[in-house]
């Protein structure tokens, strides 16, 4: 059931880049985080700029995870929440205002002043209600990937060729290390989280079903769950009475946890923000649950994913099919890779049972398939068509 | 959120508080109250807040229908007349297209 969104965002973000030019064109700017440009003279020394950008990007997540886990550790919570607030309001008005701009200027609509208000006012405004306070299920999965889509498109366009994909690469692993080595940062917060007792700090993230808490009444649930949370077995006695099994659930839920690192860049203006980087861990949720809900079944199997992961997979889709040469092959050999990647995923995750990194299998197999597919079966497919040769 | 779990006070609270956020010129938030809340209005048996909630929906629909219109008639004036007004059209304009006088 993690299919249909990841697909919805896959197909929002190629279906911008394919028909809104702006997003592949590269007009030279660049990200503060990417200082350096990868129209080097030599090949080498590109690719020596684009390692060094690499490692720049990585640097800052690392230092962004390790943040928030001190915040968290500390019990810092209004500051993450402000973070969290000050970035999903950036990413709602700000990109969401450039993206309407953009399609607009592509379909060539006339707009004025006070429509396009109106429409940025209100997407902005219910999005953040939405996210951040109570809303329809339904819409606030909506709003989650739309703005995974406008990050991930934002990442596309900013973003030189070969900076990206080495981004991918070592993001993937920094996740696997990140949350399975045992001083991983993520780990650690999943721990601290155990013990405390406590949700994890909702980091953006995506989740296929509200769970509703009856005991959480005090404090603000933010429905942006999506992590699956893995069963961990059951808690304290004094949680089985509970209606739902989603506080058991969320003692142990931190793999729904992602690091966030959110880049907002603010090319046109210079200020810089950083962005979150969410990470995602899979977990399932267990369904553990006591018999008086039945009725409850759907919202047990809530499956959650971190919002940085749809970011990513949408990413790695995207520039596949703004610069591949096997343009439709590839960008579908990419997409079919990443949904094998979840499925395998989230099969593992039914079998550990704990928080898992859900980048690191489909960006592999996306990677893989990606180069192999532009560079051995497009120019294949391309001689065989030349030909007329049918097999 | 699932309206299913929650108390009917609270139901009611939150169609309230959707209704008069919608009056900080946000039709779709009448949008999202009506929808949401259409079920729970006139579509399930008679409970206590019910009258009042069906009262807020209705009102929402209205502040709805009347945004409709609103933004529907400036559209076509704008689209129309853009090109005749000259200055003031382009000043009006996010975007201009290219091409079309």
């Amino acid at each position: 059931m993690l299919f249909v969104p990841v697909t919805l965002c896959m197909v929002v973000v190629v279906a911008t880049i394919k028909s809104v030019s702006f997003y592949t064109q590269n007009d030279g700017q660049r990200l503060i985080y990417t200082p350096f440009p990868e129209d080097a003279v030599t090949l080498g020394q590109r690719a020596l700029n684009s390692v060094m950008n690499a490692g720049i990007m990585i640097t800052v997540i690392i230092v962004m995870t390790l943040v928030l886990v001190l915040l968290y550790k500390y019990r810092c919570y209004k500051v993450i929440q402000g973070w969290l607030f000050l970035s999903s309001l950036l990413l709602l008005f700000f990109f969401s205002y450039i993206y309407l701009k953009e399609v607009f200027k592509t379909y060539n609509v006339a707009i004025d002043y006070f429509t396009l208000a109106i429409i940025v006012w209100n997407f902005g405004v219910v999005g953040m209600m939405c996210i951040h306070w109570k809303g329809p299920l339904r819409l606030q999965q909506a709003y989650l990937i739309m703005i995974s889509a406008l990050m991930a498109l934002v990442f596309i366009k900013y973003l030189p060729e070969w900076t990206a994909w080495l981004i991918l690469a070592v993001i993937s692993v920094y996740d696997l290390l990140a949350v399975l080595c045992p001083k991983g940062p993520l780990r650690i917060l999943v721990e601290t989280a155990q013990e405390r007792n406590e949700p994890i700090f909702p980091a953006l993230i995506y989740s296929s079903t509200m769970v509703w808490l009856v005991n959480m009444a005090d404090t603000e649930w933010p429905p942006k769950r999506n992590s699956t949370e893995a069963a961990a077995p059951p808690p304290q006695p004094e949680e089985a009475p509970e209606d739902v099994a989603s506080p058991p659930a969320l003692s142990r839920d931190d793999g729904g946890f992602s690091s966030n690192w959110v880049n907002s860049q603010e090319h046109q203006l210079g200020p810089l923000q950083t962005t979150e980087d969410t990470r995602r861990e899979i977990q399932e949720m267990p369904s553990d649950r006591p018999p008086v809900e039945d009725d409850d079944d759907d919202e047990e199997r809530g499956v959650k994913l971190g919002l940085g992961d749809f970011i990513f997979y949408s990413m790695l889709v995207g520039k596949a099919s703004a610069t591949a040469s096997g343009d439709w092959n590839t960008t579908l050999a990419c997409f079919v890779a990443i949904l094998i990647g979840l499925c395998l995923t989230l099969l593992l995750l039914a079998i550990f049972k704990k928080a898992l990194p859900a980048l690191p299998i489909s960006i592999f197999f996306g990677l893989v398939f990606y180069f192999a597919t532009d560079n051995l079966v497009q120019p294949f497919m391309d001689r065989l068509a030349l030909h007329q040769f049918y097999i | 959120m699932n309206l299913e779990r929650v108390p009917n006070e609270e139901k009611l609270g939150l169609c309230r508080k959707y209704y008069l956020a919608g009056f900080a010129f946000l039709p779709f938030l009448w949008l999202v109250n009506v929808v949401w809340f259409f079920k729970e209005a006139f579509l399930k048996p008679v409970y206590t807040e019910q009258l009042q909630i069906q009262t807020y929906v209705k009102r929402s629909g209205l502040g709805l229908l009347f945004w409709v219109t609103v933004l529907t008639t400036w559209i076509t004036i704008f689209q129309h007349y853009r090109a005749e007004w000259g200055e003031v059209g382009d000043y009006l304009s996010f975007t201009i297209p290219l091409g079309i006088p």
